[in-house]
């Protein structure tokens, strides 16, 4: 009679109790590594909470018919964030009419046309290094060029405008370029094929199939410009205007930068004006990215 | 003619030229003379182009020489030489001018401005008219030459296709001119700044009270530059605290995300994450200012720091740390999931767990890919402006005292170019300099980290 290969009972190393032990050791070791990995998520999402619940609650009683309609005033009571917010829209509607076209464009170019050389790969390095530069040196740049040397006027919505537009175009040539590659090749060999020119592929063809994915970074890139504020207070927007712009050159704040000069204030009751245009911001880039998730899910194509 | 009106009457031409070809092309098509080698839409393209760029362009060139001119003339004339010599009371009474001869205001405050107000109306006419004069010419030309080009064999087509090609080109000439305009500008002020206090004492120096600066006449009027302790502050907060707080959060949260969360859970979980990397940086600012530095410093003095500060770098700090969470847990995402799935399954074949796997496994080998996920995580915090503008204080301490007050570049940055001052004193251009630190700091860590990550990515593919 063989020996068994495998041999039963007490005299083993892999049935005993020191091994119980040890398996037992490394599954409580697993679950409480599963444990902490579940409260880093957590206490990340509560700090989320916790900011929107001191924001609600400290803000809600400053919303009234007057905070929606008016104006930066001195005395908290009449003071509203009309004026800003409309700062804010002129502001972003210069950016997007300047970092929209140019960005695409720009894409289009790096995508489907540029030669690989020199010159275009530093056109590369340069666009993916603005994506990371610091949002207040565009602010000095702004100073430096729009202020000073092209003596556009301080505090306005065109020299905000064009300040954040140099900030996002890096980031609609990025979100650009990725959806421009996701156009499979097959659609331009077929429109090559029934002898469309280079041009009419990449407008008539590629475009209109990238567009989605490009609005989608465009308006992510348009909500964080929403939202900015460093470069802003660098070309002079940081001054108490009472009245909302009248056009794209006259002096104007915005929503980010009224809630920087209204947090400075030292009447208490600021707080709860700060805490309310804070919500309305919020509320506004939460439209922008639900509207940027919506426009993904709705059209994005998996080839 | 303004030049407002030069530019309505240049597009008026380009698109009147734009129509005519269009009907000439239609025209040749309807005639029989053959079959057209581009459509009539083309032809109208080209000839609206012709006419309006170069017009156009001339024009953008125009506006800022004609602003000289005018100065000029004004400046020359009888009235003009009268004006202060002051550069500042000058500017002031030009502009009010400019807005009395345009119509934008009816009456001027200034006894000067109305006197020159006149003779401005008569240069900004003359110079208009003949820069206006002569975009409208180029327009005409440019016009009436692609009208005669309108024939069934001309490639209308291609002309527009160039000029498209050429308009793809400028756009990417941006970004270019944008790093460029960076650095020139940077460059240019810093050396202005540098021309007046020297850099070996801005980059070693260890005092900094730029506000001392602020009048001529003082003793030691010159203020204090050096900038050490601005550093300290900086990566104190952005590389130290605020990492403190980032990269364990950031990596666990990852790793659970990753490794753990049924897909359901993680479909949920990981938009509501980056919602924190959503909100404005104001509100961050606000929030660490209001809510979470009175925290931090209740939480010094009772633990017996009597020097603790509400605007201690920790409530600074961990606010920062907060914001930076997502960033560094989508970078850990990335690079964990460019592990080889061999690797994976072969420590668990082995019989590890899955805790096992990850921390002896999978993260030595993702590890290049956090390391530079981390460093692009540094160079956002150290050029994060709003959080510490709010939040950190403006005393430049050397102190590793987390509850004490440090301040950054960035604040000091904001701090110096508030108000209204005259841009040419070593106060102001201080903020270029330290700008230029910052550019070239955050340029070198996002170039080490890229260089990290696709060394790392090219490993396992």
């Amino acid at each position: 009679m063989s020996k068994p290969l495998i041999q039963a009972g007490p005299a083993t190393r892999w049935s005993g109790d020191e091994m119980k032990r040890r398996v037992a050791r490394r599954y409580a070791a697993e679950r409480r590594f599963r444990a902490l990995g579940l409260a880093a998520v957590l206490l990340s999402l509560a700090f989320l909470a916790f900011l929107l619940v001191t924001m609600i609650v400290r803000g809600a009683g400053g919303f009234s018919s007057t905070f929606l309609t008016a104006s930066d005033a001195t005395d908290p009571a009449m003071a509203g964030v009309w004026g800003a917010l409309k700062g804010s829209m002129l502001t972003i509607l210069v950016t997007m009419a300047l970092a929209f076209p140019i960005g695409v464009l720009a894409a289009v170019y790096l995508e489907e046309f540029a030669r690989r050389n020199r010159w275009n790969d530093l056109v590369e390095v340069s666009i993916n290094n603005l994506a990371a530069v610091p949002s207040i040196i565009f602010g000095l740049l702004g100073l430096a060029v729009f202020l000073k040397v092209m003596n556009l006027p301080r505090s306005a919505p065109l020299v905000g405008g064009l300040t954040l537009a140099l900030m996002t175009m890096p980031v609609i040539v990025i979100a650009g370029r990725n959806a421009i590659k996701a156009v499979p090749p097959s659609i331009r060999d077929a429109a090559l094929g029934v002898g469309a020119s280079k041009m009419q592929v990449v407008f008539h063809h590629v475009l209109p199939l990238a567009l989605p994915g490009i609005l989608t970074g465009t308006i992510i890139g348009m909500a964080r410009a929403l939202g900015e504020t460093a470069p802003l207070l660098m070309i002079g927007m940081r001054a108490f205007i009472a009245a909302p712009p009248a056009g794209v050159t006259s002096p104007a704040t915005v929503l980010p930068v009224q809630i920087f000069l209204w947090s400075d204030e030292v009447d208490r009751a600021f707080v709860e004006k700060t805490s309310a245009a804070i919500i309305v911001l919020l509320v506004f880039m939460l439209m922008m990215n639900g509207l940027a998730i919506y426009l993904r899910n709705k059209f994005e194509r998996r080839w | 003619m303004t030049l407002f009106l030069a530019l309505v009457l240049v597009v008026l031409v380009a698109a009147a030229a734009a129509y005519l070809a269009r009907s000439r092309a239609a025209g040749l098509r309807a005639s029989g003379g053959g079959r057209l080698n581009s459509l009539p839409g083309y032809h109208a393209a080209f000839a609206f182009l012709w006419a309006a760029v170069p017009a156009l362009l001339f024009l953008a060139a125009w506006a800022p020489i004609q602003e000289q001119l005018v100065n000029g003339a004004v400046l020359a004339s009888a009235a003009g030489r009268q004006l202060p010599d002051f550069d500042l009371a000058r500017a002031n009474i030009l502009g009010e001018a400019y807005q009395l001869a345009t119509g934008q205001i009816a009456a001027a405050i200034s006894p000067d401005a109305a006197r020159i107000a006149p003779v401005y109306r008569e240069a900004l006419g003359r110079y208009g008219l003949i820069g206006g004069g002569f975009a409208l010419l180029l327009a005409i030309a440019g016009a009436a030459w692609a009208l005669t080009r309108v024939r069934a064999t001309f490639r209308a087509r291609s002309g527009v296709e160039k000029w498209l090609m050429g308009l793809l080109v400028a756009a990417s000439l941006i970004a270019i001119l944008t790093t460029l305009g960076i650095v020139l500008s940077l460059l240019f002020e810093s050396l202005r700044f540098f021309s007046m206090v020297p850099a070996t004492d801005f980059l070693f120096g260890t005092q900094w009270s730029p506000q001392t600066a602020l009048r001529a006449d003082q003793a030691g009027s010159s203020g204090a530059f050096g900038s050490i302790p601005l550093f300290w502050g900086t990566v104190f907060i952005g590389a130290i605290i605020a990492m403190i707080v980032a990269i364990p959060l950031g990596l666990m949260s990852a790793i659970f995300l990753t490794q753990y969360a049924p897909a359901r859970l993680r479909s949920v979980l990981k938009p509501m994450l980056e919602i924190l990397a959503g909100v404005p940086t104001v509100v961050y600012g606000y929030f660490a200012a209001l809510t979470v530095a009175p925290l931090v410093r209740d939480l010094g003095l009772g633990i017996g720091i009597s020097s603790a500060s509400s605007e201690s770098a920790l409530a600074a700090g961990l606010v920062m740390g907060i914001m930076i969470i997502p960033f560094v847990s989508s970078m850990a995402d990335d690079s964990i999931a460019a592990v080889p799935q061999a690797m994976r399954d072969g420590s668990l074949a082995m019989g590890a767990t899955r805790s096992e796997t990850i921390r002896k496994v999978i993260l030595p080998a993702a590890l290049p890919g956090v390391v530079g996920g981390v460093l692009l995580a540094v160079s956002r915090a150290i050029g994060e402006t709003m959080i510490v503008v709010m939040a950190a204080g403006l005393s430049a301490n050397l102190t590793a005292n987390p509850f004490n007050s440090v301040t950054t570049v960035t604040t000091q940055i904001v701090q110096l170019l508030t108000g209204d001052q005259e841009f040419d004193s070593p106060k102001t251009l201080a903020a270029f300099a330290l700008g230029l630190v910052l550019f070239v700091v955050t340029l070198l860590l996002n170039l080490i980290a890229l260089h990290v990550v696709r060394r790392y990515r090219e490993a396992y593919e």
